[in-house]
């Protein structure tokens, strides 16, 4: 089988087109759990991107190798290896981090966006298509994460990243810190990216019919010179 | 027959490769995690004892309790951890007391899972300086809206005040056993 | 809301309750402005008893309100419908259920929340699942509950001192308000919420006219007599008398003007009683069992919620069909 889509494609195509959350809308659970800050969706992103990363280029590598009946748990046992591994490193080094994001790093392992890539893609392609696949994924997570942190934080506590923007005189949307926000913030982004892609997707139709008509008229004319 | 065996040996190539790593990662991680743990008790320690210079683990049951005395090794009191339901999960909490148990040098609170910028004011200053030299004799009392008016009162939190109750509770219950475990002797 | 289909000059010889059908006579526009008029005495009320600054807070929240409206329907190049005046009785019936001296900003926010994520999010009028002057009230609760819980002192308070409403005083400090202050209204609490009275004149005169169904607001007042009377049985002290439970907090003002919305309330009479027995029990859980003092708006908001389930399972067996029998 030849692949024809390029290379930058596999990378582009996580951040928006096929954008884990915003298209794909998986790992629900550490982007509403975890993203009351900033800082703390950079540090769950990029926790996941690791581990998105270093298992899809092993598993690439030895994906020929991995009998298709047990390809699941063996894809489960490499994952669990390097989010143990990420746990352990952030507890050792970043005990403040460790102790915000709490039980949702271990639960990287049940994130479905790894997996989901493990499975629909790097099980199926080089390892180096693997790695642009999941570099791209973890980044379109990571813009994710961080505008709903974002958004959160700046509202919910008048501070992005820990620095304060807003005045003292605008009081704090509490609300925007509980869960609730985490659920009406990314209910409200999707729903605007729904909006967005829908009126791309009818500006398109809409010049591709002006397109036809176009050619279609000239063809007719054509055949009204005689040509 | 033949992919039974490429079954088990691949996973049990992976499971022994990333057991492995795992092993060593983990020699290298655990005394780091433990030192980590023990500096943010030790911290925690000396915060609500601040005169304090050695500290010493006790054993009481059922209370992680530390002894601390000065530079001199003369007995300052306790730093005591104490836990408890908050408005929503665990509360874990650090008290000093002086060595009669009639003084709290000073509260930090170790865990909680309170509403952000709400329950969680139990954490800031405003609330926790309240606690220092506070007597808890009979027992710590809490007022809402006006300003404590006696040595063992402190004033709860406007729009926490099951957040401000838990914490005196959990304190009141705490403290209530060290009396009684020094009434019998056993401190 | 029990609605009759009658033919001109012949009255009441068809009455069918269980679709919405509108009565001819009623258009949503008339209705809407019986509901404010009924609404008046509470407007009056929460004045006299507050001061001028409410009118501020009711214009606010109103103007608010109706501006959403109009807003999302010219973006959405929607039929606009703000004539109609189902915007702004969503808005004045959102400022009357906020504390007196409430910020007008946080006022603004919530007809904002009402209207866009309480009503058009879902498509408009006729839509919503759940009651969007609740849910912009049950915003506001989430995101600012200092200012929503901070109560200014009634005018004709016998007990200067203290501002606190009736539920908050017996939950935290064991106080039980007097019955005829709280029945008038000299108590602390929301705007519209605190004069009994003033509740019964308009929700009596919804009845008489036929805008309100009878069953919701009377069965919401046995669930809670019964529940609130099994309790006080149990434990006079810890758990207060079946009128106080009545009177106090936003439960009447709930049971004639919020329970009983067209939309988001069951149509068959005999949902409307499960409808009201149901926010009674979860309100009295909420009120005896639960860490706040106040709970009609989650108990409105949570039962919302059953509607179409209840809907579904009290459909009336259609005359002369057989158990069992294909449709």
């Amino acid at each position: 089988m030849v692949k024809q889509v390029p290379l930058s494609k596999e990378f582009l195509k996580g951040l928006w087109e096929q954008n884990p959350i915003f298209k794909q809308v998986l790992g629900m659970c550490p982007t509403l759990a975890v993203t009351v800050s900033a800082i703390n969706g950079i540090a769950m992103a990029l926790a996941t991107t690791f581990v998105l990363v270093t298992a899809s280029l092993l598993i690439s590598t030895i994906r020929k190798l991995i009998p298709n009946q047990v390809r699941i748990a063996a894809y489960i046992v490499i994952i669990a290896t390097f989010v143990t591994i990420v746990d352990l490193v952030m507890k050792a080094k970043f005990p403040e981090l460790s102790k915000a994001l709490g039980p949702f790093i271990p639960l990287i392992v049940v994130n479905c966006i790894i997996l989901g890539r493990q499975e629909a893609f790097a099980s199926k392609n080089t390892p180096f298509r693997a790695l642009l696949d999941a570099l791209g994924m973890g980044a379109g997570f990571f813009i994710a994460l961080v505008s709903l942190g974002g958004i959160r934080e700046i509202i919910g506590s008048r501070t992005f990243l820990g620095i304060q923007i807003l005045p003292d005189a605008f009081e704090p949307w509490l609300i925007m810190i509980l869960p609730a926000g985490a659920f009406l913030t990314l209910g409200l982004m999707l729903g605007f990216a729904n909006m967005y892609t829908d009126r791309k997707k009818r500006i398109e139709k809409e010049s591709l019919i002006e397109q036809y008509k176009r050619v279609s008229k000239v063809e007719i004319s054509m055949a009204q010179e005689g040509i | 027959m033949n992919n039974v065996v490429k079954m088990i040996l691949t996973l049990s190539i992976i499971g022994v490769v990333s057991g492995g790593l795992l092993s060593r990662i983990d020699n290298w991680a655990d005394p780091l995690i433990a030192a980590n743990q023990k500096a943010q008790t030790e911290e925690a320690i000396f915060k609500v004892q601040p005169e304090a210079q050695n500290y010493e683990p006790v054993n009481i049951a059922g209370i992680e309790a530390y002894k601390v005395s000065d530079a001199s090794n003369n007995p300052l009191g306790y730093s005591l951890v104490y836990s408890g339901n908050g408005f929503q999960g665990k509360i874990r909490l650090m008290i000093g007391l002086t060595s009669d148990l009639e003084k709290i040098t000073a509260l930090e609170i170790l865990e909680q899972v309170e509403t952000p910028g709400l329950g969680t004011k139990v954490t800031e200053d405003p609330f926790r300086n309240q606690f220092k030299g506070l007597e808890t004799l009979p027992q710590i009392n809490w007022v809402k809206g006006i300003n404590p008016s006696h040595p063992n009162e402190i004033q709860a939190i406007t729009g926490a005040t099951i957040s401000s109750k838990a914490v005196v509770a959990i304190m009141n219950v705490g403290i209530l056993k060290m009396r009684k475990l020094q009434k019998e002797g056993k401190i | 809301m029990t609605v009759t289909i009658t033919e001109a000059g012949n009255t009441n010889k068809l009455e069918l309750t269980t679709s919405p059908h509108l009565h001819n006579q009623w258009t949503t526009k008339k209705v809407m402005w019986m509901v404010v008029a009924a609404l008046a005495p509470s407007l009056l009320a929460a004045v006299l008893f507050f001061g001028i600054y409410q009118l501020l807070i009711i214009t606010t929240a109103v103007v608010f309100a109706v501006g959403t409206e109009y807003a999302i329907q010219t973006v959405r190049k929607q039929k606009l419908s703000v004539v109609d005046g189902s915007a702004a009785l969503t808005g004045l019936l959102l400022a009357l259920t906020l504390p007196p001296n409430f910020s007008l900003s946080s006022t603004a926010i919530g007809s904002i929340v009402a209207i866009g994520l309480g009503k058009q999010i879902f498509g408009g009028l006729g839509y919503n699942i759940f009651n969007p002057a609740l849910v912009g009230r049950a915003f506001l609760q989430a995101a600012f509950p200092v200012a929503i819980t901070t109560w200014s002192t009634n005018k004709f308070a016998v007990d200067s001192v203290t501002s606190a409403t009736p539920l908050a005083a017996f939950k935290f400090d064991r106080i039980t308000a007097g019955l005829s202050e709280m029945f008038l209204g000299s108590t602390g609490g929301s705007l519209g919420e605190t004069s009994a009275l003033a509740i019964l004149i308009g929700g009596i005169f919804l009845i008489a006219v036929g805008i309100v169904n009878w069953r919701i607001p009377f069965s919401m007042i046995i669930g809670m007599i019964v529940f609130g009377a099994i309790f006080n049985f149990i434990d006079p002290v810890k758990y207060p008398a079946p009128l106080f439970h009545l009177f106090a907090g936003g439960f009447l003002f709930a049971a004639f003007f919020m329970a009983t919305d067209w939309v988001t309330s069951p149509v068959t009479n005999k949902g409307m009683w499960i409808f009201g027995f149901g926010i009674s029990f979860v309100l009295i859980v909420i009120r005896l069992f639960g860490g706040l003092p106040e709970g009609v708006m989650y108990s409105i908001l949570f039962m919302n919620a059953f509607v179409p389930i209840i809907n579904r399972v009290t459909i009336p067996k259609i005359f002369g069909s057989v158990k069992g029998a294909a449709a």
